[in-house]
């Protein structure tokens, strides 16, 4: 027992001693790193911006490791351009190390690895690594997939449409990023999505309906219409809400019929696509709705009365029974 | 005398076990920790903020804040909180019948105006006065009510939210510009899953804070402070690391957690019947859901950043720690059908034991256990050298576990950018186990007496109505 506790003494003391020495050696090369960064930053600034600007910069003789900085800085800097500066920022690391090396490391046995070369890739905004991003969407590692739709978004490579629309509905890829990645395509990814409208499955409907509200035109309105009286009610609220998001009149009618809805969260959201298209023949309606129907509904349709037509609505309010969400409504247009 | 020889014998063997098992088990806990950290920090440098902020799917936030007797640092709170980057939020203070002049303070800065709002019922509380809105921030919303105590002001608040998340946050609490953001991640990714989340709470004194925000992150000048800014790294860093990742966090802190709204309502809110209400609404939140086999995550997010500020005097932190006690006591007792039950999963088999056993019972333990020990050495049957060594152990474990802590913490987020300051913490954690931890234990051991005391208010949880909507009354004048 005695020579237990020694032991185990002894191990506990040398391993504080290790900790305490990670920590000091920490420090040190932390803060030695940060020195060098600032360095770096300072002096290679000039030169990814001017890379950025300008087609005809001729690139001195870096060594690797300020190459790869160089690259990290240009990379950081295609995050907030586009058009040309972009298309530049492209043609720049098409013919590097850094792009070649990332692009293999898409095939890394370290998913940690694998996720970062497909979120750098997505930096360097060179469409010749879609088709091996395109093939990361199916990486076993969560992590690998989100960055690889984060990428594809980033470089708009219209291709992975149709891949990044199915990992938005099958949720193998976080629902925010690949939104957000399938809106970063833009109009490429319209036709693809006007045909999920009509497929089968329900989430894949109500996924494309949504994503048409916000990045579809004028001419979505007649399929999103249709959409308000689908089966599911999943795929009707969502209907609804791109029909407001859209303000298209047309859809106006399809929206009032909505009101009747037995689901209240369609109700709710054809109360808010009401209010967002304008819709003053739907007043009678709201008022109903906002007197008596459950909190969240009652409150969408008081909120789309004041945005339709406030006079009517502080008079409501002052009439008996008009109830607490048509009063705050109305308190409301007043402050 | 034999017979008490032997249970005297028996007991401090028991303590050893028990000193042993409660060690291996932080040990453990660092190494998942350490994983996890690491794991969560590459996967933030390809998945920036600003891809939150800017994502329409991202949902808008209630942001709750009871507030009693705030008068002197309300306005500063409130105003942290609207420059929150966060792409929709609200700011729902509710006035939990303060004797100051919160509302008063608050009326002058934001230009309230009194409005008749519709609030839920599902919830019950103490009577609300009247509700307010900002004529300056449309998103900031003003409850005032008559005192039901915090848990009672936070079900208010929730009655009042609009939105589908809300986030519980302490008035004295400061959030750091992006923190909202952050601690609602997981719950952007998997919105299905994920049904709270809570970020890390840093100790704010030391600090240079103006207008809602912390500029300089510096250690306390108060020994005291400084312990708990230690203790924290180590419950957060690598308690809370290690529970969120088996799905078995019990604790959400009470001064920054972010919670799905509806299901807040469906388990009853806060119970107003401990003090505990924070960590006793996370344990509810699991059974409800474990019951149901529903799949579904309760995350610790470690770089969502709240500053508090920590007691500075032993009779302080004497009653926040008793309180802390209390609550867990209370939770336990409450959920005490959860403990060594397998189906609650990890939460019965592990986490609910570990807290009743290391936590709870952790104080009689090092109180009692200790003293049996010498007496077991004083007795002739235990020699110098092993009690020696056994304290030598004890206490090298304590270090290391602190130092793990502080290694963590500057692998990861790096707050304190000063080496002295680093050195200090160093040095503290050499210290802290002769008399700081004792001490913190005999003020835990206080706890018991209160509870039995208080035992009469252990009443079961009630039962709630469906929801139905009230209207907030204009407050008189």
């Amino acid at each position: 027992m005695l020579e237990a506790l020694g032991i185990a003494a002894l191990v506990l003391g040398a391993l504080s001693t290790v900790f305490l020495l990670a920590l000091v050696f920490r420090r040190i090369t932390l803060a030695r790193e940060e020195r060098r960064r600032e360095e770096l930053e300072a002096r290679l600034q000039p030169l990814a911006l001017a890379l950025v600007d300008d087609d005809d910069v001729e690139l001195p003789e870096l060594p690797p490791d300020e190459l790869a900085f160089l690259a990290e800085v240009i990379g950081r800097y295609s995050r907030r351009v586009a058009g040309e500066s972009r298309a530049r920022i492209a043609r720049y690391f098409a013919d590097t190390e850094a792009y070649r090396t990332e692009v293999a490391a898409l095939g890394d046995r370290r998913s940690w690895r694998r996720a970062t070369a497909a979120y750098r890739l997505g930096d360097m905004a060179c469409r010749d690594a879609g088709p091996p991003l395109v093939e990361r969407l199916r990486d076993e590692d969560g992590d690998v997939r989100a960055a690889t739709a984060r990428s594809l978004g980033r470089l708009g490579y219209e291709e992975a449409a149709r891949p990044l629309v199915l990992a938005l509905v099958h949720g193998s890829v976080p629902r925010a990023i690949a939104f957000r990645a399938v809106l970063d395509l833009g109009p490429a990814a319209l036709p693809y999505l006007r045909l999920l409208a009509n497929d089968e499955d329900d989430a894949l409907r109500a996924g494309a309906v949504e994503l048409i509200g916000w990045s579809g035109d004028a001419g979505d309105a007649d399929l999103l219409v249709a959409a308000v009286g689908d089966p599911s009610a999943e795929v009707r609220a969502r209907a609804a809400a791109s029909l407001g998001r859209l303000a298209e009149t047309e859809g106006a009618a399809a929206l009032t019929e909505a009101l009747d809805d037995r689901i209240y969260f369609v109700r709710l959201q054809a109360a808010r696509a009401l209010g967002q298209v304008g819709e003053r023949a739907a007043v009678d309606r709201l008022l109903l709705q906002a007197r008596d129907d459950r909190f969240e509904a009652a409150r969408a349709a008081a909120e789309a009365l004041s945005l339709i037509s406030p006079e009517l609505l502080l008079v409501a309010a002052e009439q008996p029974g008009a109830g607490p969400h048509l009063h705050e409504a109305a308190d409301l247009l007043r402050v | 005398m034999s017979v008490l020889h032997d249970l005297a014998v028996a007991l401090a063997a028991l303590t050893l076990a028990y000193f042993a098992a409660l060690n291996l088990v932080y040990l453990a806990f660092t190494g998942i920790a350490w994983r996890d950290l690491v794991r969560h920090l590459r996967a933030r440098g390809h998945a920036p903020d600003d891809e939150v902020f800017a994502s329409p799917v991202t949902p808008p936030v209630s942001v709750l804040v009871p507030a009693y007797d705030e008068a002197p640092t309300i306005v500063e709170s409130v105003r942290s909180l609207l420059a929150l980057r966060y792409p929709q939020h609200e700011v729902i203070v509710v006035n939990d019948g303060s004797t100051d002049e919160t509302v008063e303070r608050l009326q002058e800065a934001f230009d309230l105006v009194p409005v008749r709002k519709a609030l839920r019922t599902l919830l019950p509380t103490a009577p609300i006065r009247g509700v307010y809105v900002s004529r300056r921030h449309r998103n900031l919303w003003v409850v005032d009510k008559e005192n039901g105590g915090k848990a009672d002001a936070l079900n208010a608040a929730v009655n009042a939210s609009r939105y589908p998340y809300v986030c519980a946050i302490d008035a004295d609490a400061i959030l750091e510009e992006d923190s909202l953001l952050r601690v609602a991640r997981p719950i952007i990714e998997e919105p299905e899953v994920v049904v709270a989340t809570g970020g890390i709470v840093r100790i704010a004194n030391g600090c240079t804070i103006d207008g809602g925000r912390v500029l300089d992150v510096r250690l306390p000048r108060s020994r005291l402070a400084t312990l708990q800014v230690l203790e924290y790294f180590r419950a957060f860093l690598i308690g809370r690391v290690g529970w969120s990742r088996m799905n078995a966090l019990l604790i959400i802190s009470g001064a920054f957690g972010l919670f799905r709204r509806s299901l807040v309502e469906t388990v009853g809110g806060y119970s107003r019947e401990t003090v505990g209400e924070d960590m006793e609404l996370v344990v509810r939140l699991h059974r409800h859901l474990r019951e149901r086999d529903e799949r579904y995550r309760i995350e610790f997010v470690p770089d969502p950043v709240c500053w508090t500020e920590a007691p500075e005097t032993m009779r302080q932190l004497s009653r926040q720690r008793r309180r802390w006690q209390r609550g867990l006591g209370e939770t336990l007792w409450r959920h005490r059908a959860v403990a060594g039950n397998g189906r609650y999963g990890a939460l019965g088999t592990a986490a609910v034991p570990y807290f009743l056993l290391f936590e709870f019972l952790g104080p009689l333990i090092e109180l009692f256990g200790l003293p049996l020990i010498l007496v077991w050495w004083l007795a002739g049957d235990l020699s110098p050298v092993f009690l020696v060594g056994f304290f030598v152990v004890a206490m090298l474990l304590g270090v290391l576990l602190s130092l793990a802590a502080l290694l963590l913490e500057e692998h990861s987020f790096r707050r304190h950018r000063s080496g002295r300051e680093i050195a200090r913490l160093v040095g503290f954690s050499l210290v802290e186990n002769l008399g700081y931890r004792q001490l913190v234990a005999f003020w835990r051991f206080r706890a018991f007496w209160d509870l039995l005391r208080g035992r009469s208010d252990w009443g079961d949880m009630r039962r709630k109505g469906f929801t139905t909507t009230v209207e907030a009354p204009l407050p008189p004048g």
